[in-house]
């Protein structure tokens, strides 16, 4: 049996540290009572391997204790196995009792039933129901803010947007206005000068971005301004339309750009080789992934299965007055129709709230033939994800990013050979790092959030000739977001 | 073998293998051996031959996919040059390099390539080679004086080659510069560096000038309205520019400055993977040819295709080759 400790605090509250490893010792305890009881399977305990984690976000997909189970390519049940503990949300009292539960159902042939009801089928991140829930949670922003009685904004840790942050923005000026007049002091200084946001929000940031710009362009008397494009990018007509509204000063130079952030190419191929600065915050870390686990040198896709628990379940029928076999239908009507086709009224959004924060996820691992395409995101081969692995730990959990590798390959044919692509986001700079700690995903509000694998998009820059680096944003204390900086490889 | 009008060749790389990438890296990581890499090597460019060859390309080359990039192959070759052959994982990747001491005068061995071209088909054939300006922006100068000076002395190093070049036959050379666009403040000395590459070589040589083609995309933009007048001073016999995915206007900088020289005409962009219709090729043509006489027009893609994938590049190239002939049909020649 291998014990993984997951977390390494950075944190030098002592008291935490202490409570840690107070229930880290309980674990092994337990273990090794349920192993001395016959309770653990003989034949799975020598392969199976314990997960100590710390999750990060309060609310998550996980239960206190989880059991992965793994299959062969074609479902066939193998004797590897893991329980994972979040060390953060169990407590004392309950843990030996979990681990009990999680030591009976870990046997490749266990069929425990706890009265979970399932939601759907086992199935890989990128493709599970969590995207369906976040989709409506954009969709129907406002019912949520208005239910929560705040913006989204304010579940964000620092309580509002790094996209914003003055003195970033101002530097985001200086430093594109210096682009400017290098390439004009070479003559080679386009004639019109186009920039992208993509996931413009309310336009608050293009709108201090522009008029930061201006007002630095007239006191430098370049006039620069005058040949600006500003193309807002977002996936949302409704979203464009309010930020353009808020940007109504500066009417003659924004380009309203509806388009997929997967896909921004797509959109604007005229823009081909042409765009001098792109820029993006906190969107990569709300678009699919997948989950990949190395161990023992094989390569095993996680693949989720969403459930309620039994209590959920209870709660949700006495609380809606449904009954049990009503309840997969509310969830479909919620997610076809948003909140009021789910219930009338406040109920509506109260259920979608009540429901999300009852949401569940449970895993197991499927292994991976030898060169599976479908798990290479787009931008590599499958070579060049045996790259990656080679710079990675032996036994590693980590993203395989793809929606943000996807995005990030399909921004790139738009950057003129001297702009650069500016990301604002949570990355994981090295694959060494998915050793120190939970990398997501957690819920956030209604939506989800996971890390963005930033050593992936190294590689997937790389191959595209673009050299990709990373530098702490230093305009917000304790910010764990981080800037990747794009630009084409000299 | 005699050249139809409006002939047809290509520029730079053939469509690079991934297969090929990775035994580059293998044999760079020390897995793979030099032999079985110019073992592949000879097969890919014997099949680059026969691509061009089925596409109906006129003047052909080998491929050039024994070249790592247009860098390295060179300073890998030229004598003086010092090469640190532990800096690079990527073939694809430029060496660090460094000239330390006055060039050398011995072989680059650029012959070989002559040789095998004309093993292997009797079409006519074209070898290329990187110019000065381009190889001393990449080079770490600790010895010359300046750019210009070490520019001209890579340049007799070069001259050198290609007359042994043609002493063994060949009689299409081109010169590659991409980098001019990016530092049009050097195309005085960058042309004076190009003399001494060309200087007393008698062969057909042709000066290709874009904007950079790295990893399928342009290095530099801007207008080639840098190159006049002074690139009328170059003694070469064409230049090679891209317009196919810049667009045509710059043409007419051909007719506005009376240059003598002939035109490689850039009809197929090699930075997308969309592949031009025979027919926007031969509107290409005709849009240049209201400004250079048939006689004096090379039909080419904007750069090498070593970034698309073969059946791309092969289709375009077939378009190209077409879109050619239909014109020539419409000149009734």
């Amino acid at each position: 049996m291998i014990v993984h400790i997951n977390h390494i605090s950075q944190s030098k509250k002592g008291g935490k540290k202490s409570q840690l490893g107070e229930l880290a010792s309980l674990v092994t305890g337990s273990l090794v009572d349920l192993v001395e009881g016959g309770q653990l399977d003989a034949r799975i305990a020598p392969s199976l391997r314990i997960h100590l984690d710390w999750i990060q976000y309060k609310t998550n997909f996980r239960d206190p204790v989880i059991v992965r189970r793994t299959t062969d390519a074609n479902g066939k049940a193998l004797a590897l196995a893991e329980v994972a503990i979040d060390l953060r949300q169990c407590n004392a009292a309950e843990l030996p009792l979990q681990l009990e539960r999680a030591a009976r159902q870990v046997s490749p042939n266990a069929n425990v039933d706890d009265g979970r009801m399932y939601l759907d089928e086992y199935r890989p991140y990128r493709e599970c129901m969590i995207w369906d829930f976040n989709r409506l949670f954009w969709r129907h922003l406002g019912d949520w803010e208005a239910a929560s009685g705040r913006g989204f904004e304010a579940s964000l840790p620092s309580g509002s947007s790094d996209a914003n942050r003055p003195d970033a923005v101002h530097d985001s000026v200086v430093e594109f206005w210096q682009l400017l007049t290098n390439l004009d002091a070479k003559k080679q200084l386009p004639a019109e000068l186009p920039i992208l946001e993509i996931g413009v929000g309310a336009g608050t940031r293009a709108a201090a971005w522009i008029d930061g710009f201006k007002t630095y362009d007239e006191s430098h008397g370049t006039s620069y301004y005058d040949r600006l494009q500003f193309i807002l990018g977002d996936y949302s007509p409704d979203t464009l339309a309010r930020a353009c509204a808020s940007l109504g000063r500066h009417k003659a130079h924004i380009v309203p750009a509806p388009l997929d952030a997967l896909n921004p190419y797509k959109t604007l191929s005229q823009y081909r080789f042409k765009v001098l600065y792109v820029h993006l915050t906190n969107v990569y870390d709300n678009l699919p992934f997948d989950d990949l686990i190395r161990r023992d040198g094989k390569l095993y896709l996680v693949e989720v299965r969403a459930y309620l628990s039994a209590a959920a379940v209870d709660r949700l029928t006495a609380d809606f007055g449904i009954t049990k076999g009503d309840l997969m239908g509310a969830m479909r009507r919620l997610l076809e129709g948003g909140p009021a086709a789910a219930f009338p009224g406040d109920k509506g959004v109260s259920f979608w709230r009540c429901f999300w924060d009852y949401f569940r996820l449970e895993e197991r691992l499927r292994a991976i033939d030898d060169r599976e395409e479908a798990h290479v995101p787009p931008g590599l081969s499958w070579s060049h994800l045996e790259d990656l692995l080679a710079e990675a730990p032996e036994d590693v959990r980590f993203h395989i990013s793809r929606g943000a590798a996807e995005s990030f390959a399909n921004t790139l044919p738009l950057l003129h050979p001297r702009g650069y692509l500016q990301v604002q986001d949570i990355f994981v700079e090295d694959m060494n790092e998915y050793r120190k700690g939970f990398k997501g995903p957690g819920k956030l509000d209604g939506s989800l959030v996971t890390w963005v694998n930033g050593a992936l998009l190294r590689a997937v820059g790389a191959r595209a000739g673009y050299d990709v680096h990373f530098r702490p944003f230093t305009y917000r204390p304790g910010s764990k977001t981080t800037v990747m900086y794009t630009t084409q490889k000299p | 073998m005699k050249l139809p009008i409006l002939p047809t060749t290509v520029i730079g790389s053939y469509s690079m293998p991934e297969w090929l990438e990775r035994a580059k890296n293998d044999y760079l990581a020390r897995r793979l051996s030099k032999r079985d890499l110019d073992d592949m090597h000879d097969a890919v460019r014997k099949a680059a031959i026969k691509d061009q060859e089925s596409a109906g390309i006129d003047i052909v080359t080998d491929g050039e996919l024994q070249r790592d990039n247009m860098i390295d192959y060179f300073t890998e070759r030229i004598p003086g040059v010092q090469v640190d052959l532990g800096s690079k994982r990527f073939y694809y990747d430029f060496y660090d390099t460094e000239v330390r001491s006055k060039l050398g005068t011995g072989s680059l061995g650029l012959t070989e390539e002559v040789k095998f071209l004309k093993k292997f088909t009797d079409h006519s054939t074209k070898v290329s080679v990187s110019g000065p300006h381009t190889l001393v922006k990449r080079i770490r100068n600790s010895f010359y004086k300046d750019e210009a000076e070490f520019a001209v002395d890579l340049g007799k190093a070069l001259n050198r080659e290609l007359k042994e070049m043609v002493r063994t036959g060949v009689t299409e050379l081109q010169i590659d510069e991409p980098y001019y666009s990016g530092f049009p403040e050097d195309l005085p000395w960058a042309v004076k560096a190009i003399n001494a590459v060309t200087e007393g070589v008698d062969a057909h040589v042709t000066l290709h000038i874009c904007y950079g083609n790295r990893y399928g995309k342009p290095s530099f933009e801007g207008s080639y309205k840098y190159l006049f007048p002074t690139i009328l001073d170059a003694k070469v016999h064409a230049l090679s520019l891209e317009f196919a995915r810049r667009g045509e206007e710059d043409i007419q900088l051909f007719k506005e400055f009376k240059a003598p020289f002939t035109l490689g005409l850039g009809v197929i962009d090699v930075k997308t993977q969309d592949i031009e219709s025979p027919a926007l090729v031969a509107d290409r043509i005709r849009r240049a040819l209201e400004v250079v006489p048939a006689e004096r027009l090379v039909i080419n893609p904007d750069c090498g295709c070593v970034h698309l994938p073969r059946d791309v590049a092969f289709a375009k190239l077939t378009a190209m080759v077409e879109g050619a002939r239909m014109v020539r049909n419409e000149l009734g020649k």
